[in-house]
């Protein structure tokens, strides 16, 4: 199941702010996170969790330290190399889905394609066959607002599989979701991960999701909990 | 039931209270937008405060330039009859003293005027005339008057004269109370002649003038003296110029006036000379334009229809005044006019006033948009919403007010007044939207009720909302509708001219708005196809490869249903192409006007003097260089001519035909091809063009130029006239023809057209008043209400157009925070920053191309529809009300303004947020979805 280290962190700082009102977001924060594995990211409301994905993802700069993905220094990017990046190497699940509320599900799934110029027929064949993987195929002509809130995040994960991604980064997928939907969510980005051998990323503070991850980080007020790469969950 | 709740709901109740440190907080985070809105407050009522003191600034201005155009014809009359002067032993007794009475009955005058109509009026010269008699000396047809002149100095006190052979008139008899017989010898009366009139008569001091009167009884009427006028340019020679030379047509075609000077010694022999209705006196008010205005006009007016309704019967023989004056009339003329650049400018103020309420909704949609999660905290801590609508009505009235009122200040300061009444729903707009708006978000955000999960109760709370569109949309057209119906059934000028009940009442608001209301409904009924056209180029869009176009696409038909910031840039476009079209359509109209005022490029109003000489001054003038027509013409105002059973008094036009209308052809006057029609005879008749306001001139009628002491001359009505000059009644005869019939033309009009014209006409035009169109043009485009309408015109499009750009940026910030955190998604997804602007542009262009596009064409739709009914024509001088002339240079600009507005929004939106991470904005953007904000259900 995993590899060598897909995700390396090395001495990542993030700093907001300036004088004594600076908020220290991340302390030097370093791990590693294996290919093919799905990592569970945990920590109270404002412990930085989101900044690391940020960080992690390229949405976000450390003030100090390295991200490399997969041989690919992150923090060394310029802007078109972020989006190089975002179109094939890493992928995003939000808390809010943030799919585009006038196309259906189908055109939301293949939106990265198109970005990529993938072919027309091919993305459609890409498409479909995620919406199969997600358990939507009945919904591709549904727009957003007529889906429900597990069916968006659905589709969402669908998206961000379309363009094949390494690393899969997905910010509390299931706070907007009932416990039975987001159970069901999060038993889907496992099984993609299994099937589709992404690497994942989740930030989460529920603990029965956590259950699901091959490995679970620790983070508290801006600090990894534990040493650096140390397996503290246990996979399915 | 209804008590116990209503009970319980009153026990709950509690007078608002605000939270200060709130309204200090939320003043000072949102302060960009506070400052927006009361700039705009402040400028829409600068301009609004400014615009109708201005108005009535020029309205004053006009009446003055009317009354002084007006000249004779303003002056007030007051004629009374003679004392009797009948002996006691019959016939008639000599009266000495008759300059005294002339005074006495001048002071009688004076008395009878109401103190405003004094107060407008020069001090009153008493005058006496004899009828016109007829110069028996063989030759032209010359009549001949006796005249006397004398101002509130007394008797003797006309214009200065100074005598160059002989002396003044003296008495004819040493007896001053010298009886005269009914049936003596005609009474021996002096007179003084101007050197021109004595020269003309060939006379000399001493000799006896051939007259006799109109029942062929002789006068005997004896030279004085001979005088020259110390000062020509003296305003009471003004009332008989035939004093100082002879006058062609005074006394209709084709004759030719003269007149004797009498003395207060000579003017009881005059009085003795003529019968009682012979010899009239009468006192001349002229009017001073300097002491009337707008205000004033009225109260003259309304006193000179008083003293006319209380004037003598003109059958009286008893010695009460007779009021007769033409001022009335001329100041009813400048209020229609007046009346009718005030709806004009009504018209443009209520577009500026409507854009600028737009605005200020749009402010305050966005002022609460960045609000509500402030405003959700609040009802959180335990606002309640009357809380939260009076705090923020303080607020909104803190900026509003204060902002209205430096805006009126300022108006102030730049001009007589300043008008609040337009300023009011400005301010009103201001200080109640945001409250209004802020409440119902407030309201939507906290209400126990949310969205209804089941599909149906969802679909019907979209059908109430779209019904509550719908119902309002249908209100605006039903408005529209009806303010071009009645602005075209009861036009633009209220019922009564320069009515003020009608004014304050705002009598013609309703059809003063017409072209507002119809573009605003027009702009409500185009937004309804947005949607539709957005949904229709996504469609497309994701038919093609181009991810932008898709992107751009997408988040264009996600904003397509918001309608307030569409509709602003769409409503202030479409007004301010009407406001150019208004504007171009004027002063192509004062063109057209100035072409009908002077009739070619330039006319030589030849002096009575030079009359005999005019055919071969316009040779002269058509031989100078640059010169292609001069053609000379007799201009005569008010003959008499016997239509049907009336009378009417036209202007009759004595020219030749053929060469006339090779002028016409050659300007762009309106051809007239019946002028061919003259030349031929009808059954013996001189055949005429005739033309009348009134119809009471028509093709067919059989029609009778009166002359006096000459037999009259039948014409026949064959077609209709050109319009020669300002004359609405016109009988247009051919020269040639005229001739044969008897009509010596006496020429006193050059037209002359050709680039050298003015230069030609200046050369040769010694003996005449030389008439250019460039400068009637200039004249007509500095006339104080022209000049008002056209600034206010361009002024209210340039306020307009900037209206719609702030509005374009107001919608483009309202938007901005969900475009940019959807932009920050795509970027997830592999969008790079630079595309990601030209996705940013392509949600903003739709409603901008939407704006650009439709904008130009309905204003021009409203322009078709409504500036006929706006009587431009009274400001323009045009024979009938003008079509639209689209200034279609101008016009390109205002979409070439909104696409660049584009090309510089995006960019500057893009550096503002190119400091934020996507990181940030995928943050920041999980706040309230746009449900809880109500943006759907805002207009």
């Amino acid at each position: 199941m995993s590899g060598g280290p897909l995700l390396r962190v090395r001495g990542v700082h993030r700093r907001f702010g300036t004088g004594p009102t600076a908020v220290h977001a991340l302390r030097d924060v370093s791990f590693d996170v294996a290919a093919g594995t799905m990592v569970a990211l945990v920590g109270r409301s404002g412990s930085g969790k989101t900044t690391l994905l940020n960080v992690v993802g390229g949405l976000d700069r450390p003030d100090e330290g390295t991200v490399v993905i997969d041989g690919t220094d992150v923090t060394a990017l310029d802007e078109d190399g972020l989006s190089r990046l975002r179109r094939a190497g890493v992928a995003y699940v939000f808390q809010t889905f943030g799919l585009i509320p006038v196309l259906s599900a189908a055109e939301n799934v293949g939106a990265p394609l198109r970005l990529t110029r993938v072919p027309a027929r091919e993305r459609e064949r890409r498409v479909a066959l995620l919406l199969e993987l997600v358990g939507l195929a009945e919904h591709a002509r549904q727009r957003p607002g007529e889906l429900s809130g597990g069916q968006q995040q659905r589709v969402a994960i669908a998206r961000a599989l379309a363009a094949s991604p390494r690393l899969l980064i997905a910010d509390e997928p299931t706070g907007q979701l009932d416990h039975e939907t987001g159970m069901s969510v999060m038993a889907l980005l496992r099984g993609v991960v299994e099937s589709e051998g992404v690497t994942a990323l989740v930030s989460t503070h529920d603990a029965v999701m956590m259950a699901l991850a091959d490995r679970v980080i620790r983070i508290s007020d801006g600090r990894i909990e534990g040493p650096a790469g140390e397996r503290v969950g246990a996979a399915c | 039931m209804r008590g116990l709740g209503w009970w319980r709901a009153r026990r709950r109740w509690r007078p608002p209270v605000p939270h200060w440190p709130s309204i200090r907080g939320r003043a000072r985070a949102d302060t960009g937008p506070l400052v927006l809105a009361a700039a705009v407050v402040a400028a829409v009522s600068l301009l609004a405060g400014a615009a109708p003191p201005l108005l009535r600034a020029a309205a004053d201005d006009a009446v003055r330039d009317a009354v002084r155009r007006a000249g004779g014809d303003a002056d007030v009359l007051a004629r009374g009859n003679w004392e009797p002067d009948d002996g006691p032993t019959g016939g008639r007794v000599r009266a000495p003293r008759l300059a005294e009475d002339l005074d006495d009955l001048r002071a009688r005058a004076v008395n009878e005027l109401d103190p405003a109509l004094r107060a407008a009026l020069r001090p009153p010269v008493a005058l006496v005339t004899s009828d016109i008699l007829k110069v028996t000396d063989g030759s032209v047809l010359r009549t001949f008057q006796l005249a006397y002149f004398a101002d509130d100095r007394g008797p003797g006190s006309g214009p200065h004269v100074t005598w160059i052979a002989g002396g003044p008139p003296r008495a004819a008899v040493p007896d001053a109370a010298a009886p005269a017989p009914y049936d003596g010898p005609p009474w021996p009366v002096q007179v003084g002649l101007s050197e021109a009139d004595a020269e003309a008569l060939r006379l000399r001091p001493g000799d006896r003038i051939p007259v006799q009167d109109a029942r062929r009884t002789v006068k005997d009427v004896r030279v004085s003296g001979i005088f020259r006028a110390t000062d020509d340019a003296d305003p009471a020679w003004r009332l008989a110029p035939w004093l100082l030379h002879p006058v062609v047509g005074a006394d209709g075609v084709g004759s030719t006036r003269l007149a004797g000077l009498l003395s207060p010694d000579s003017l009881p022999d005059a009085r003795l000379a003529f019968d009682d209705g012979q010899f009239r006196r009468t006192v001349r008010f002229a009017p001073e334009p300097g002491a009337l205005t707008w205000e004033s006009g009225r109260a003259v007016g309304a006193a000179v229809v008083a003293l006319k309704a209380a004037s003598g019967s003109s059958g009286a023989l008893d010695t009460s005044l007779r009021w007769e004056t033409r001022i009335d009339a001329v100041l009813r003329d400048v209020r229609v006019r007046v009346d009718a650049a005030s709806a004009q400018a009504s018209v443009l103020l209520i577009a500026i006033v409507a854009a600028g309420v737009l605005i200020l909704l749009l402010a305050a949609d966005l002022l609460v948009h960045r609000r509500v999660p402030a405003l959700v905290a609040a009802r959180q801590r335990g606002a309640t919403l009357p809380d939260v609508g009076v705090e923020l009505l303080l607020e909104s009235a803190a900026v509003a007010l204060p902002a209205a009122v430096a805006g009126l200040v300022v108006a102030r300061a730049v001009t007589p007044g300043a008008a609040w009444g337009w300023a009011l729903p400005i301010v009103v707009a201001a200080a109640v939207a945001g409250p209004a708006f802020g409440v119902l978000a407030a309201a939507r955000a906290t209400r126990d009720w949310r969205v209804p999960a089941n599909r149906t109760p969802r679909r019907r709370a979209r059908h109430t909302g779209q019904l509550r569109r719908a119902t309002a949309e249908a209100g605006v057209v039903i408005a529209a509708v009806a303010a071009l119906v009645a602005l075209h059934q009861r036009g633009i000028l209220p019922a009564v001219a320069g009515d003020p009940a009608a004014d304050q009442a705002g009598g013609v608001r309703l059809q003063a708005s017409a072209p507002t209301l119809g573009v605003l409904a027009g702009a409500l009924v185009l937004l309804r196809l947005l949607p539709f056209g957005t949904r229709l180029t996504l469609r497309r869009s994701l038919r093609s490869r181009r991810p932008l176009a898709v992107f751009g696409a997408a988040r264009a038909a996600a904003t397509a249903a918001r309608v307030l910031p569409p509709l602003v840039m769409l409503v202030a476009t479409a007004l301010a192409c009407f406001a150019l079209t208004l504007d171009s359509t004027a002063r192509q109209g004062l063109v057209d006007g100035a072409w009908r005022a002077v009739g070619a490029d330039a006319r030589l109003d030849v002096a009575p003097a030079g009359v005999p000489a005019t055919a071969a001054l316009a040779r002269r003038v058509a031989a100078a260089p640059g010169v292609r027509q001069a053609v000379p013409a007799q201009l005569t105002d008010g003959v008499r001519i016997a239509a049907a059973a009336t009378d009417v008094a036209p202007r009759l036009v004595i020219v030749d035909a053929a060469e006339y209308r090779r002028l016409l052809a050659a300007t762009p006057l309106p051809d007239a091809p019946q002028l061919d029609r003259l030349t031929a005879t009808a059954d013996g008749d001189l055949p005429a063009l005739v033309r009348s306001h009134d119809g009471s001139l028509r093709p067919g009628m059989r029609l009778e130029l009166l002359r006096t002491g000459a037999p009259p001359v039948h014409l026949a009505a064959v077609g209709t006239a050109p319009a020669v000059g300002g004359a609405v009644d016109v009988v247009l005869v051919d020269a040639a023809a005229a001739t044969a019939a008897g009509v010596l033309p006496a020429f006193n009009t050059v037209w002359v057209t050709g680039p050298g014209a003015a230069r030609a006409a200046a050369e040769n035009g010694a003996a005449a008043r030389v008439v250019l169109r460039p400068d009637v043009l200039r004249a007509s485009r500095a006339a104080p209400l022209t000049a008002g309408l056209l600034r206010l015109a361009l002024v209210s499009a340039v306020a307009l157009l900037a209206l719609g750009l702030l509005g374009l940026a107001l919608g483009a910030a309202a938007t901005a925070p969900e475009r940019w955190q959807t932009l920050a998604r795509l970027r997830t997804l592999g969008l790079r920053p630079r595309d990601a602007r030209w996705v940013a542009a392509g949600e903003l262009l739709p409603a901008v191309a939407l704006a650009a596009a439709a904008g130009p064409a309905l204003g021009l739709l409203l322009a078709h529809l409504t500036l006929g009914p706006l009587a431009l024509r009274l400001l323009t001088g045009q024979a009938t009300d003008p079509a639209p002339v689209p200034p279609w240079w101008h016009l390109g600009l205002l979409p070439v303004a909104l696409l660049a507005a584009v090309a510089v929004v995006v960019p500057v939106e893009s550096r503002l947020r190119r400091g934020r991470r996507p990181g940030e904005v995928l943050r920041a953007g999980e706040g309230l979805p746009d449900a809880v904000l109500g943006r759907r259900s805002l207009p």
